[in-house]
């Protein structure tokens, strides 16, 4: 069953088309890696799911709803929900805190809120911090404590970009073990991410964009063998 | 009929003095991202400037201008440096109270030292008038409207032709783009708001002779200073030129037809609707 | 911040509450009871404002509009229809509210300086608008308090209005009110989702918090305790115009109030109030300067001495000024902030 179904979403900028013509179905449960080069319409195809800003063309069908035009409070609430490239934490609010905010979309009591809020810390290995303001954490724990926010609003879908942006390799290797925890518990996930050790480890499909549009599309193995995807990533000629 | 051209052609006229009032906050702006609180008073220290140059030294409004102009640009640049330099990195609401604040300062300090009491700058050309086209106008405001054109034509060759002013521009179209380039921004600040003081404070003179001087005049200023900055794009000279016409128009005609006492009304209405409906302004780019 | 907040035991709160219920009963100087007033005025209005300005993060240069609002409608109802004013603040506070989601539908659609703009532009328009529509407010002849009827509240019976002990009263129980509020909001759900959206206003959105609901939220309740600070301050003076009550020198105050104590904190409005108020009311009747003279600082028929005696009242609003620069160069979290990092400070030495 297609949790997610994208069909020819196009975004334009002015003359600029950002993504154009779009088209992909993520089955619930799976990690479906979106990868391509700076400036392929990574980011622009996140916001358009999300909300942030409406498609130009095209539509977006989450668990059979259309989403086109809905503000990203109320996407939220439908089960869909996004972590953002430049990392954005609450600064002034504590590490707990935080994640309250995101807890608090399913609940009404504060209380609550905190105890599922206290849950998702410890499960990303945060929970030490908790009383920390947030803008005291470094990078890496930046990144970890938007996931636990995030995943405090219970999700069906959760959009990751570039989670692993920045980070050394003993941080990568633990939010890898995280979006895999994800995936065990059901949630499904749609990944952008450079690293492309990383991608083939966790998706189970890969959509490739290129200049807003869809390159290609498959399990990792024959994405990876792929001579338009090769060509896109190192340029022409060898 | 006439009523209605000759209130066109004040505020045309006086829309060319507010255009310099909105050119100097949109270029400090522009340049320091800083929403300056603190412009009507540049522009009340112009008046007095100006009127005490005429009173104690005899010296003609519209000629002092020589002198205010320098003296204010080096006082705002002083500002620049001493006070608003070290908020510039800090939240915005932090600069709209310093400038506030500063604001204060200026206008109360001149209240302590000239008294509230309202001053006016009497030449002998101030209640003169001219009939241009079968319409009267008046005199100073024809000359102010004469000088406004030759400080606008001679801002757009500094900004267009010399390095300075393409310096400047290019600060305010991308700081970081331009700190890499080479350009010292922190020098372009200083000298954006120098500039943006000398500009509030020569329209200061230039309407000296025909409006009523005391501490609190400013402020009436800044809220239309914003407003001619949003309507024609935040950062964007050419689009407060423009402004400041339309506002002189929008003010003048407005006060005809609603009665005088609407006209700030008429002003802030069309604020509104352009925040509203077109908060990049009518010719600016959106930086928010 | 959540954190890091200087929160009082409740004995010691317990203790200040009891002091102030009971300082009518041994202090009898009208003079402090006016003080006391205006500072609980201005509590009510500087918390008030935090609500919108310090929790939710949209900094209001527009807050007058409220406050003369509630103190218009009080008043008018009042004097031209006889209406007691216990009745007149609530139906005050209503058309503040409806005044506030008028403004707020129009300003929240904008950020930060821009925001400030519009909230400054309706805020003129209103008191332009009170000026030129003489026929329902009298315009910048103003409105004066005749007659105050009796009130019976309790068991007793309020008579005598130009005793300050009723205003008083009803000054401490609003602005006990509006901390109390104050405290509430930011422990409960709303408060959290406040926070958020001053924090960063795009991720809040996407967790699923619907921005233009709350910002309203936060400025409906900000918007009603203003006004009922301006409806006891117009009902105590007993006179209001469009300059005093509206006026964007009463804006600026109010936000100062907000953010000289310290910007979303709870004390920090009290703390704002408890230095603006006397300082204001000091230099206004002439006591810095009498001060002054009489420590043998200043000689009185010294050129120094004269002028400070002729203009230091005057200058109030000028040491506002200063008093703001020097807040926000030198202490941007606040006097409340100030004190707490010089605490931290000293405690690490």
């Amino acid at each position: 069953m297609a949790i997610l179904e994208i069909r020819h979403v196009s975004k334009f900028f002015g003359g600029l088309a950002a993504n154009s013509g779009v088209s992909f179905e993520v089955a619930e449960g799976m990690v479906m890696g979106l990868i391509g080069p700076n400036g392929a319409g990574k980011t622009t195809l996140f916001n358009c799911i999300t909300g942030y800003y409406p498609p130009s063309t095209g539509e977006v069908i989450f668990a059979g709803r259309r989403m086109n035009g809905l503000q990203p409070d109320r996407v939220c609430k439908l089960g869909m929900v996004r972590t953002w490239q430049k990392v954005r934490p609450l600064t002034n609010l504590s590490v707990l805190d935080n994640v309250i905010v995101g807890a608090l979309c399913r609940t009404n009591s504060v209380k609550r809120a905190r105890d599922i809020a206290a849950e998702q810390l410890r499960l990303v290995r945060l929970d030490h911090k908790n009383a920390l303001a947030a803008g005291a954490l470094p990078i890496g724990e930046r990144k970890k404590l938007e996931v636990a926010r995030v995943l405090a609003t219970r999700p069906k879908l959760l959009l990751l970009d570039e989670v692993m942006g920045g980070l050394n390799p003993a941080e990568s290797e633990e939010i890898i073990r995280l979006i895999l925890d994800i995936r065990h518990a059901g949630i499904t996930q749609m990944v952008i991410e450079h690293d492309m050790k990383a991608i083939m480890r966790l998706s189970d499909r890969i959509v490739v964009l290129n200049s807003g549009a869809k390159l290609a599309e498959g399990p990792p193995e024959e994405i990876v063998r792929d001579p338009r995807v090769i060509e896109a990533y190192l340029g022409p000629g060898e | 009929m006439e009523i209605f051209l000759q209130s066109l052609i004040s505020g045309i006229l006086i829309g060319g003095v507010y255009a310099l009032i909105g050119i100097g906050l949109t270029i400090i702006f522009g340049v320091m991202r800083v929403i300056n609180f603190a412009h009507g008073e540049l522009l009340m220290l112009g008046m007095y400037a100006t009127y005490y140059l005429f009173s104690l030294f005899h010296v003609d409004p519209f000629l002092s201008i020589f002198i205010t102009m320098p003296l204010m640009f080096l006082f705002g640049a002083f500002l620049q440096k001493i006070v608003i330099n070290r908020t510039l990195a800090s939240p915005p609401q932090n600069q709209i109270l310093l400038t506030i604040g500063l604001g204060l300062i200026m206008s109360n300090s001149v209240m302590l030292a000239f008294t509230s009491d309202y001053k006016i700058l009497s030449t002998k050309y101030s209640s003169s008038s001219v009939r241009i086209m079968g319409i009267s106008i008046s005199l100073p405001l024809v000359i102010s409207f004469a000088i406004t054109a030759v400080i606008t034509v001679a801002l757009y060759w500094f900004l267009l032709k010399t390095d300075t002013g393409q310096a400047i521009r290019a600060t305010a179209q991308d700081r970081e783009a331009a700190r890499l380039m080479g350009i010292n921004v922190s020098r372009m600040s200083i000298i954006a708001f120098g500039l943006g003081s000398a500009l509030a404070a020569t329209a200061g003179a230039l309407i000296s002779p025909t409006y009523y001087i005391f501490p609190q005049v400013g402020s009436a200023f800044t809220l239309k200073a914003f407003v001619i900055t949003v309507l024609g794009g935040m950062g964007s000279v050419v689009g407060a030129t423009l402004g400041g016409v339309l506002i002189g128009v929008a003010e003048s005609v407005g006060g005809v037809y609603f009665g005088s006492g609407w006209k700030e009304v008429v002003v802030f209405v069309l604020f509104l609707l352009v925040l509203l409906f077109k908060p990049s302004g009518l010719l600016g780019k959106s930086t928010t | 911040m959540t954190n890091r907040a200087f929160r009082p035991a409740a004995p010691l709160i317990a203790l200040v509450v009891g002091i102030l219920l009971m300082l009518p009963l041994f202090v009898e100087s009208t003079y402090a009871l006016h003080m006391m007033i205006l500072i609980f005025i201005s509590v009510i209005t500087g918390s008030s404002w935090n609500i919108l300005g310090g929790y939710t993060g949209q900094y209001s240069v527009g807050h007058a509009a409220y406050f003369g609002v509630g103190a218009y409608t009080t008043m008018m109802l009042l004097q031209f229809r006889q209406v007691p004013p216990w009745y007149g603040v609530w139906a005050g506070a209503a058309a503040a509210l409806v005044i506030a989601l008028i403004i707020g539908s129009i300003c929240f659609r904008l950020r930060g300086p821009y925001f400030v703009l519009a909230s400054i532009a309706v805020a003129e328009i209103v008191r332009v608008s009170a000026l030129n529509l003489k026929n329902i407010t009298n315009g910048a002849e103003g409105i004066l308090v005749t007659e105050i009827p009796p009130w019976t509240v309790g068991g007793a019976t309020i008579t005598d209005w130009q005793s300050k002990v009723p205003f008083y009263y009803v000054g401490l129980v609003f602005a006990l009110v509006v901390i109390l509020v104050s405290r509430l909001v930011r422990s409960s759900k709303l408060g959290y989702y406040f926070q958020a959206i001053r924090e960063d206003q795009d991720a809040a959105h996407s967790l699923g918090i619907n921005l233009t609901l709350y910002k309203n939220a936060a400025l409906s309740i900000s918007a009603i305790f203003t006004s009922l600070a301006g409806s006891l301050y117009a009902v105590y003076v007993g006179f209001i115009d469009p300059s005093t009550v509206l006026g964007l020198d009463l804006s600026v105050q109010i936000l100062m109030i907000g953010i000289i104590g310290g910007v979303g904190t709870i004390l920090g409005p009290v703390v704002g109030a408890l230095v603006l108020v006397p300082l204001s009311e000091a230099l206004r009747s002439n006591v810095i300067a009498q001060g002054l003279i009489n420590s043998g600082l200043v000689r009185e028929d010294s050129a120094v001495g004269a002028f400070l005696k002729e203009n230091l009242a005057h200058a109030h609003v000028l040491i506002y000024g200063i008093l703001v620069v020097i807040v926000i160069l030198f202490m941007p979290d606040g006097v409340l902030g100030f004190v707490r990092r010089i605490a931290v400070k000293k405690a690490k030495a």
